[in-house]
């Protein structure tokens, strides 16, 4: 696939992300705390879960682009195993349940709404990187993962992982809005 | 002005605060504003610095990316609720194929230069008072339409100082 048209594409995706968060602003505390269950999360807890792991790959992402002498190239060639993790980060028809690793684990944090403002700031920074990645080859850097440094995936990877984390959560926001309207 | 607007194939409604344009997107289009308001601005580090804002029956766009279809670091964000009529660029570019519709755009370019250039002075004006003077003279609709915190970013000026300003 072709590099520009990935990086517009994330960039375009982002943009929609970011908007959501922007009408979150206007909930009050109560819907923003409000659980299902005791051990399911907040819309606040589904956005501390992305702010955790945004405090790792961002910079991460930011350091490989900056030590990268690489240059930037026309074609992305998706790994194998970058596109199998960054495709089962989306959400199915029907939210699937995913194991959260304990370090991610926001549940029963204490939250408030600068949970939010942080997530944006995030999503600013997500997207300054995605125009700094023009520079670089998306296939040649590679970035570590969560789960052991000896998974790297190629940066044309990493941020789609990123995202596609972004949406899942966001349709989950989207299931405790609705689940909220039921009780 | 009305012939532009009916170029446009479809009309986009934004929520408060929404983002029409991030930055690094290539966003050629041409935006008519149907109803509300936004705001162009680049984050400078992590400051955001107001360039223009964008009324009802305004045209707006990402000029950069419009002229030149590469990416562009500008943000548009709707003030509040907006509605915006989207006019593609190559909806344009067939219009302009007509050398009376040509005419027509040479017009609007030089009003938005002399505007551009007008801009130029504010941002080069020294002292706060003349800036918001300047500013105040020439379009009293923004203060009528903005709120008080987004009109001192975009005279870079504390809110503090706007109101001091506005009470003398």
């Amino acid at each position: 696939m072709q590099s520009e048209q990935l990086i517009q594409s994330l960039i375009e995706q982002t943009r929609r992300i970011i908007n959501q968060a922007e009408q979150l602003k206007t909930l009050d505390n109560p819907t923003l705390n409000w659980k299902e269950h005791e051990t399911s999360w907040s819309i606040l807890e589904c956005l501390e879960h992305l702010n955790l792991y945004g405090d790792f790959y961002l910079p991460e992402i930011e350091t490989k682009i900056k030590a990268s002498a690489s240059k930037s190239e026309l074609e992305f060639r998706p790994g194998l195993l970058g596109n199998y993790f960054s495709q089962s980060m989306l959400p199915k028809e029907r939210l699937n349940k995913m194991k959260t690793f304990k370090d991610k684990n926001p549940l029963n944090s204490s939250l408030d709404r600068t949970t939010i403002d942080r997530f944006l700031a995030q999503q600013m920074r997500l997207l300054q990187l995605l125009n700094e990645s023009r520079e670089v080859s998306l296939n040649k850097v590679k970035v570590p993962t969560t789960l052991t440094k000896l998974i790297q995936l190629k940066l044309g990877d990493a941020f789609p992982f990123v995202i596609n984390h972004n949406i899942r959560h966001f349709k989950q926001i989207e299931n405790v809005q609705k689940a909220m309207k039921e009780v | 002005m009305k012939e532009l607007v009916d170029l446009s194939t479809k009309s986009v409604s934004l929520e408060r605060n929404d983002y029409l344009k991030v930055s690094g997107s290539a966003d050629t289009n041409a935006y008519y504003v149907e109803s509300g308001s936004l705001r162009v601005f680049v984050l400078d580090d992590c400051d955001e610095q107001i360039i223009r804002f964008g009324y009802t029956g305004d045209l707006i766009a990402s000029l950069d990316s419009f002229f030149s279809g590469k990416p562009s670091e500008l943000y548009i964000q709707a003030i509040k609720r907006t509605v915006v009529r989207v006019i593609p660029k190559q909806e344009i570019d067939a219009f302009l194929q007509r050398d009376s519709n040509r005419l027509l755009w040479a017009n609007m370019l030089e009003s938005l230069i002399i505007q551009q250039l007008e801009r130029e002075i504010d941002i080069l004006t020294t002292s706060p008072k003349e800036r918001y003077m300047r500013v105040l003279k020439r379009s009293p609709r923004l203060f009528q339409e903005i709120p008080n915190r987004y009109i001192a970013n975009y005279l870079r000026m504390s809110a503090e100082t706007l109101s001091r300003l506005k009470k003398s």
